[in-house]
Formats: structure tokens, C-alpha cells, sequence
């Protein structure tokens, strides 16, 4: 019996990830992902980093990125319409240091009726996999997800609003977006 | 006479009895170094403005992605806490003091961006408050060492291009506020 309970109470974070995963996946059909269950892999990660850029904040500033200039043009047209960028990365020095619960706590919310993968992104040499999902509602695209997996490092990215792989690639390496290299020609589903 | 000595007393009383606290009103900036303090049992100086002023060093300018401006923060609206020859160490609960500095702040303030490598124990923590048109920006730097608690008012032009590169930020606005004049 004291065993029972002792296996029990080891298994009880693993059975709170997995108890989170299923209400997200029910709560989470809209394009904004619930990260937050990730937040303790920060102990274990040798970087980590967490940017938030709410819709108000990117829309409150969104005005100030000038017309003339052609860079600040572009992101003010990226930007237009962005209701949040989130990212959260994670760095390990050894392999392994995160594990397939915290990657289904993501993937639970991406496998909803919403949600469509329209890119894969897979390196044999490095071990990277990458998935580029669209929340769509009808026509309209209403968010998108990455969710970048390397032997010693998990990416999260969800920018949620009017946003395709072109505008992506114009946030990557800017807002926190980390630079992913996606290139557009691979896997496209339809 | 004996009046006087006994009020002259009482509000002597009263100002020691306030101590730190009593000193930085309660307000994101003192809440963050509290939870500082609280976590790591070390003790914060704040640096008056006038003792801030003479520690301004060459760079007149701060440069970042957007540009160059010769001050990011409003003229006067800055705090700064630091703490100094201490010993940061987060006994692999980094994501605990994460978590702190969130309970401390989430009531009016937004988390911005964290950065967080437990090894070194290199932390920043960045949030941000509307104040009518322009942004309060409160910087928390932590490294083995030491520790910056800075606030600042910055108006949105200036924000605009600091959140071009949030990684750089807590850097830009701490040695705007620590280098150049306050």
C-alpha cells in the first residue's frame, strides 16, 4: 500500500500534464495555445526564453513603425491585424531532458478540428522536426503554431491573428520569433 | 517642551518603524525587489539621482535596432535598485522565482519577455504597464553576482523599436538608465 502510494505520488505531476492536456484540448479549439504547463522545463533547460507580445501592446505600437521606412513598412504590415506573438524556447545540454508529455501537451491542442498542419520540416543530420500548423475558420486564417523539436532544444511559437508563412518568415530572427529556416518548398498539405 | 520631544518621538518612531518599505511605495519596482530579497536573501541599495548622475560614462547615445536616441527612458522617470557583491543562486528552482516575480507583478503589470539560464544564473525579466499614452518597462537583471531592478517611463515610438529585438531590451533600457544621465 505505501508503495502504491509512493509510485502514485511520483507519477502525479506526469498525471497533471496529462489531466492539463485534456482540458486544453478541449478548451483550446481558438488560435491561442496555453504554454504555461512548459514553464518548469526552465529547471532543467540551460536557456530559456519566454517573449509575450499581447495584441493591445502590438497594436498600441504598431502605429509607430513609419511608412518611410521600407523595413519598418514591412513589419507595420506584418503586424496589421496581430492579435499576439508568444514564444518559448527551451535549451538543454544533454539529450533527453524533455519528454514526448510536455511535447503532447502541444500537440493535444493542435490535433483540434481548427487546427491544420501545412508544413514538415525534418533534418535527419540534426535531429530537428518541424511543425507549422494554421488555425483556420473557414477561409480566414485566425493563428498559427510552430512547434520546433531538436534533441536538446523545444520551440514553441504561436502568433495568433491574420498571419501565413510569408509574414513568418518576415518575423523571423524579429519580436522574440526565433530564426526557424523554414523553407516553403517542403511538405505542404493541402 | 516636553510635548515637543514626545511628537519628535513618535515620528521618529514611525519613520523607523516604516524602514525600507515605508521608503519605496509599494508599486511594481519595490515588489520586484522584494521578491528578489525574499528569494535569494540578499539585501538591495537603491542609487539616489544624484549619485546616478556621476556615473555617466562616454556613450551618450543608446543605439538600438531601430536607431539611435540619445535617451530611452523619460527625463526623470527613473528607478533603479541594485544589488551588489551578493550570491544569486536559484538551487535549480529557477522556474520558481520565474513564477514568484509573476505573482508579484501579474496584478497590473505584463510579463515581456524572460530569459532565464539557471547555470550562470543570468536572468532577465521584463514587464510592461500602460501609463496614459506612453509605457511603464520595469527590468529585472540577474546574474551570479549582482542584480539591476530598473523602471522607466519609455513612450511608444521608443518601445516600437526596442520590441523589434526583445532580447536586447533589458539590456538597452538598464544601461540607459545605470550609464546614462537619469
Amino acid at each position: 500500500m505505501k508503495k502504491l502510494f509512493q509510485n502514485s505520488w511520483r507519477l502525479a505531476p506526469v498525471l497533471l500534464l496529462l489531466l492539463a492536456g485534456s482540458v486544453m484540448t478541449a478548451s483550446a479549439q481558438g488560435p491561442k495555445l496555453q504554454m504555461d504547463q512548459l514553464d518548469l522545463l526552465a529547471n532543467r533547460a540551460s536557456q530559456t526564453v519566454d517573449v509575450k507580445l499581447d495584441g493591445r501592446l502590438l497594436q498600441t505600437t504598431f502605429k509607430f513603425f513609419s511608412g518611410k521606412d521600407r523595413g519598418d513598412a514591412k513589419i507595420k504590415e506584418v503586424l496589421k491585424g496581430l492579435k499576439g506573438i508568444y514564444v518559448k524556447s527551451f535549451e538543454f545540454e544533454k539529450e533527453g531532458e524533455y519528454s514526448q508529455v510536455e511535447v503532447d501537451s502541444i500537440m493535444s491542442q493542435l490535433s483540434g478540428s481548427t487546427w491544420s498542419k501545412v508544413l514538415t520540416v525534418k533534418s535527419k543530420k540534426d535531429g530537428q522536426n518541424i511543425g507549422v500548423y494554421l488555425n483556420m475558420l473557414g477561409d480566414q486564417i485566425n493563428g498559427l503554431a510552430v512547434l520546433s523539436l531538436e534533441p536538446k532544444e523545444l520551440t514553441v511559437v504561436n502568433i495568433v491573428g491574420p498571419i501565413d508563412l510569408e509574414k513568418l518568415s518576415e518575423l523571423e530572427g524579429q519580436f522574440g520569433v526565433p530564426d526557424l529556416g523554414i523553407e516553403q518548398e517542403k511538405t505542404k498539405k493541402p | 517642551m516636553k510635548a515637543k520631544i514626545t511628537i519628535t518621538g513618535l515620528v521618529m518612531a514611525l519613520l523607523l518603524s516604516a524602514g525600507p518599505q515605508g521608503v519605496l511605495a509599494r508599486d511594481g519596482f519595490s515588489d520586484a525587489v522584494k521578491t528578489i530579497e525574499q528569494f535569494y536573501h540578499v539585501k538591495h541599495r537603491s542609487i539616489p539621482l544624484l549619485a546616478r548622475a556621476g556615473m555617466k560614462a562616454v556613450r551618450t547615445a543608446a543605439k538600438i535596432r531601430g536607431g539611435e536616441y540619445k535617451r530611452l527612458a523619460e527625463a526623470g522617470s527613473v528607478r533603479v535598485a541594485f544589488f551588489e557583491d551578493q550570491i544569486f543562486n536559484s538551487r535549480g528552482q529557477i522556474a520558481t522565482f520565474k513564477a514568484s516575480m509573476y505573482a508579484a507583478l501579474a496584478v497590473d503589470w505584463s510579463p515581456l519577455v524572460q530569459t532565464l539560464a539557471p547555470g550562470n544564473e543570468e536572468q532577465t525579466y521584463i514587464y510592461i504597464r500602460e501609463a496614459g499614452n506612453k509605457f511603464h518597462v520595469l527590468v529585472v537583471t540577474i546574474d551570479r553576482h549582482e542584480a539591476t531592478v530598473v523602471q522607466a517611463t519609455i513612450a511608444p515610438e521608443i518601445l516600437a523599436q526596442l520590441m523589434k529585438d526583445p532580447s536586447d531590451m533589458g539590456k538597452a533600457v538598464t544601461e540607459d538608465a545605470t550609464i546614462n544621465d537619469p
